[in-house]
Order: structure tokens, then C-alpha cells, then sequence
């Protein structure tokens, strides 16, 4: 990764001078393809008056409670499916077709059910990560080598304790990636429902910024979203899993 | 006194079109103090067997009485050591060896406390915040053996600790492994199907039939301690034991389909 930095770097420079140049020769109206300049003066101004913090904290706040709900909820569902063979052949068929539906769709229904405010992109939030981490849970427990489970119980672990000591801690490894997987379709969903129903946060930032006209904001939005993807995957994600890797050994 | 007695102990495996009898009724014996090694070809269910004797599988038929009394499932009486250690590969060396105490509820001062004059017996103290997979296998097996003294067993179940080791690491704890006994007094069941491992260790030999499998010869060996692989002296035992191992190998050769 260290290596491939520079390359990196010279890349974006070059897109972002291509980027002003096609802008610069006005093929395009200048407010239909504004240029980077315009992008980066549009991020500043909404960075100055502080609604672009104020949008990310909400989105993120929405975004923390949902994923911490998905995740809990996801563990509890993946370890009673891996553990109770009759809910994994009925609950679990159920998680496979839920899994199915993009967290999108769910808007309808969560507008619906809990109006037009934080409980409803919640809602959507939580049904799109939870059955990531579910399926993933439930995968890292099923691969459990038994011989783990079999020396616990032997040394006296038992109901919650063999659950907290060994199938987590055991199934942790397969556990991150529910959680990556979770996340991403909770981003996804969240941005998806701001955009559609909410007021604040990122989404409606964005939708603001088309009801107005501005593409320079809507680009700006978008840059911002792309970039907290890449922040949380690169540095929580990627940090936890090598962690959890290089103490297993595995890497 | 009779610490451990197995009695007939049946064990099917059914498999979607056929049945697998493993054990066809185990009877052993074993005194307070005993090391007794199992021996027999592999397949024949050893390991079925200490899993049993654990309270970790049930048998079909016949019961494991531990002083006197049938068990019901795992107790920290009996504690069985895995052929593979199945260490924690989570934990430190220190956490996998306290696992059991921790737990029993025992506070953490006390944990840590207990856990070093083990991990100290097993020349372990260095490796104490390594992870398990920093261990060569024979450190690994180490870990595996304090983890299951630090319960402070009656009986010591061990299926076949040392068959991933080098020779020259075997041979080492071979001879650690007899002091262990003689420092601790515990009962011990081991299953090898190395001969002279099993010579070097038991006072008593129960050789398994091959399956479906019945104890088919005991044999004491009274033998001044510790030994060593390389006596000669204890030649005669192991070739007394092969005479009764052989034609079950055989049969499993013919066995195979
Ligand atoms: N859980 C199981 N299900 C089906 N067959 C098994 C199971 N465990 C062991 N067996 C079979 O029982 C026989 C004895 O196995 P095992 O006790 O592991 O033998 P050993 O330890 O003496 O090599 C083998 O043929 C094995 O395939
Ligand atoms: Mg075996």
C-alpha cells in the first residue's frame, strides 16, 4: 500500500487537471460541469458556515446508532442460526431472501411505519446491515473448529460464558466482514433515505443541492460521501482486521 | 482404589447407509494414580473413546464411573488434552492456560498467580504473552498440558499429545511427562498408537482390538523411572505389545474397501 501512494497521488492530480481543462473549454454549460475550482470553493463555503460538518455529525449519528443496532442484533440472530438447527432452517431461509432486497426499498415501508424522521432512516439503516452481519456470524461460528467448543466445555464454559469466550472471539475473524459488509449497505441506505425523506444530513445536503440547481454542491456532497467510504473502510476497518489477523497469525 | 472404571462401553456411528460400531464394550480399570496408555491401531476409536471418558460424547451402551459414581457430561475432574491442542488462538499462552479458572469464577489475582507456577513447570514463563501461533508445536502442546493441570484434573485424558512432534521434542517430554506424573500424582489415560512412547510412559498397557474395537490385552509394566526411548530393557514390553498389535492392522488393511 506505501508503495502504490505516489502513483496514487499522481493520478488524482491528473484527473482533477483533466477534470478543469474539459471544464475550461465549456463543452458543457459551466453550470451543468462546474469545474474542480468551483467544487473545492462550494466544499470551503459550506465547510466555513459549518453546514457541511453539521450534515456530516447527523449523518454519522444516524449512522452509529443504526450500525450498533444491525451489529448486536445481526450477532445474536448469526449465533442462534449457527447453534439451533430448526431456526436456521426456518429463520435462516427467511435472512437469505430479506438479504436480497436492497435497503432502498425498505423507505416506503419505513415511512410508513415511522413517518418522516430518525426512526425511519434508522429503521432503514439497521434492516440493511443486520442481515450482513447475521450471514457472516453465522458462517464464522458454523467454521468453529469443534475441538475449541469441545475444550471449552470440558474447562467448565457454559451457556452465555461459552458464547462470549469462544464463538465470538472464535467467529471474529468471519465477524469483520459481516461488519465491513454491514457497513457499506448501511451507508449506502442512509444516503438513499436522507435523500428521499429526511431533513439534514448528508442525502438532503444533496438534494438541496438539486433542488437549487447547484451541481457544484451536489459534486462537492459526493466527493464528501466518497471520502468518509474510503476513511471508515481504510482506517476502522482495514485496522481491525489486520489487528485481529496478525494476532491470529493468519497474516 | 479404583478412581476411573469404564464399563462396556458401545459406541455406534450411523452413517446414512450403515452403521459403524466403534467401541464394542470397553472395560478398564483404573487405579488412583495410574498411567495407563492406550494403545491400538488408528481408526479403531481411541479418541472416541477419551471423548467418553470426558463426558463430551455419550455412549450407547455402558457407563464411565468416576469414584464410584456414573457421570452424567464433563466434569473438571477429567480434562482431556487434544491430539491438536486446541489452544485459543485468541487468547495469550497465559489467558488459554487460566481459561478453565477464569472460568470457575476465580478472581484474577489468584488466576495469575496459579497460572505461573505452571506455565513455570512447563518451562512456559518466557512465552506467557506470546500468542499461540508464535509456538512451535512442541511449546504448543506445553500449553495444552498446563491448560489442563491448571484445572487440577483426578484423571489427565491425553489423546495422543505428542504424535505432531519431532522426535528429538518428543523424547524431551517423554521424559517431562513421567516427572509431571510423579510430581503431581495424577491419574493419567494416554492414547498413543506409538509403542514405545507408550512403553516409556504406562505402568499399565491396554491394547485396543481393531474395530469394532474390545480392550483385547492389559499389561503392567513395572519399571524403575524415569526411562528413556533408547532402553534396551524395555524392548521386551514393545515387542510383546506389537505380537498383539499386529494381526489388528492387518485386519484393518483387509478392512478397507
Ligand atoms: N463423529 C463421528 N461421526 C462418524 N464417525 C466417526 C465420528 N468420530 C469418529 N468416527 C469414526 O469412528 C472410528 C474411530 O475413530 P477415532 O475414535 O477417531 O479413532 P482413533 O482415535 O483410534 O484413531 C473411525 O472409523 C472414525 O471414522
Ligand atoms: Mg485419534
Amino acid at each position: 500500500m506505501r508503495k502504490s501512494i505516489g502513483k496514487k497521488i499522481v493520478f488524482y492530480v491528473i484527473l482533477v487537471v483533466v477534470w478543469q481543462i474539459v471544464a475550461f473549454t465549456n463543452i458543457w454549460p459551466n453550470n451543468i460541469f462546474p469545474s474542480p475550482i468551483e467544487v473545492g470553493e462550494d466544499l470551503a463555503y459550506s465547510a466555513a458556515d459549518g453546514s457541511l460538518f453539521y450534515g456530516i455529525a447527523i449523518s454519522m449519528s444516524r449512522l452509529i446508532v443504526g450500525l450498533a443496532i444491525a451489529i448486536s442484533g445481526g450477532i445474536v440472530l448469526g449465533i442462534f442460526m449457527a447453534r439451533v438447527e430448526v431456526v436456521n432452517q426456518t429463520i435462516g431461509s427467511l435472512v437469505l431472501g430479506l438479504q436480497s432486497i436492497p435497503s432502498i426499498a425498505w423507505v416506503p415501508l419505513a415511512i410508513l411505519w415511522f413517518g418522516l424522521n430518525d426512526g425511519g432512516i434508522i429503521f432503514v439503516i439497521v434492516i440493511g446491515a443486520i442481515f450482513a452481519v447475521t450471514i457472516n456470524t453465522y458462517t464464522g461460528v458454523k467454521n468453529i473448529d469443534p475441538n475449541y467448543i469441545a475444550a471449552a466445555r470440558n474447562m467448565g464454559a457454559k451457556g452465555s460464558q461459552l458464547i462470549i469466550h469462544v464463538l465470538i472471539p472464535a467467529a471474529f475473524p468471519y465477524m469483520i466482514s459481516g461488519f465491513r459488509q454491514g457497513w457499506a449497505f448501511a451507508w449506502r441506505g442512509l444516503i438513499g433515505a436522507e435523500l428521499l425523506f429526511s431533513f439534514l444530513g448528508l442525502g438532503f445536503l444533496l438534494n438541496v443541492g438539486r433542488q437549487l440547481t447547484d451541481v457544484s454542491q451536489v459534486i462537492a456532497i459526493m466527493i464528501v460521501i466518497m471520502g468518509i467510504g474510503i476513511l471508515v473502510d481504510g482506517f476502522v476497518y482495514k485496522r481491525l482486521e489486520n489487528k485481529v489477523m496478525s494476532k491470529w497469525g493468519l497474516r | 482404589m479404583t478412581k476411573f472404571e469404564a464399563k462396556n462401553i458401545v459406541k455406534n456411528f450411523r452413517h446414512e447407509d450403515y452403521t459403524l460400531r466403534a467401541l464394542d464394550g470397553i472395560n478398564l480399570k483404573v487405579e488412583a494414580g495410574d498411567f495407563v496408555c492406550l494403545v491400538g491401531p488408528s481408526g479403531c476409536g481411541k479418541s472416541t473413546f477419551l471423548r467418553i471418558a470426558a463426558g463430551l460424547d455419550t455412549p450407547d451402551e455402558g457407563e464411565i464411573k468416576f469414584d464410584g459414581k456414573t457421570i452424567t457430561g464433563t466434569g473438571p475432574e477429567r480434562i482431556l488434552v487434544f491430539q491438536e491442542g486446541a489452544l485459543f488462538p485468541w487468547l495469550k499462552v497465559s489467558d488459554n492456560v487460566e481459561f478453565g479458572l477464569k472460568m470457575a469464577g476465580v478472581p484474577k489475582d489468584d488466576r495469575s498467580q496459579i497460572s505461573k507456577r505452571f506455565l513455570d513447570m512447563m518451562q512456559l514463563t518466557k512465552f506467557a504473552n506470546a500468542y499461540t501461533h508464535q509456538l512451535s508445536t512442541g511449546m504448543k502442546q506445553r500449553v495444552a498440558i498446563a491448560r489442563a493441570l491448571v484445572m487440577d484434573p483426578d484423571v489427565l485424558l491425553m489423546d495422543e499429545p505428542f504424535a505432531a512432534l519431532d522426535a528429538l521434542t518428543r523424547d524431551l517430554l517423554l521424559v517431562e511427562m513421567q516427572l509431571i506424573w510423579e510430581k503431581t500424582k495424577k491419574t493419567i489415560i494416554f492414547v498413543t498408537h506409538n509403542v514405545s512412547e507408550a512403553v516409556v510412559l504406562g505402568n499399565k498397557i491396554a491394547i485396543f482390538s481393531n474395530r469394532p474395537s474390545r480392550i483385547k490385552k492389559e499389561l503392567i509394566i513395572d519399571y524403575r523411572r524415569p526411562r528413556l526411548v533408547e532402553d534396551e530393557n524395555l524392548m521386551k514390553y514393545q515387542k510383546q505389545i506389537l505380537a498383539e498389535l499386529r494381526p489388528e492392522v492387518k485386519k484393518l488393511d483387509g478392512n478397507k474397501k
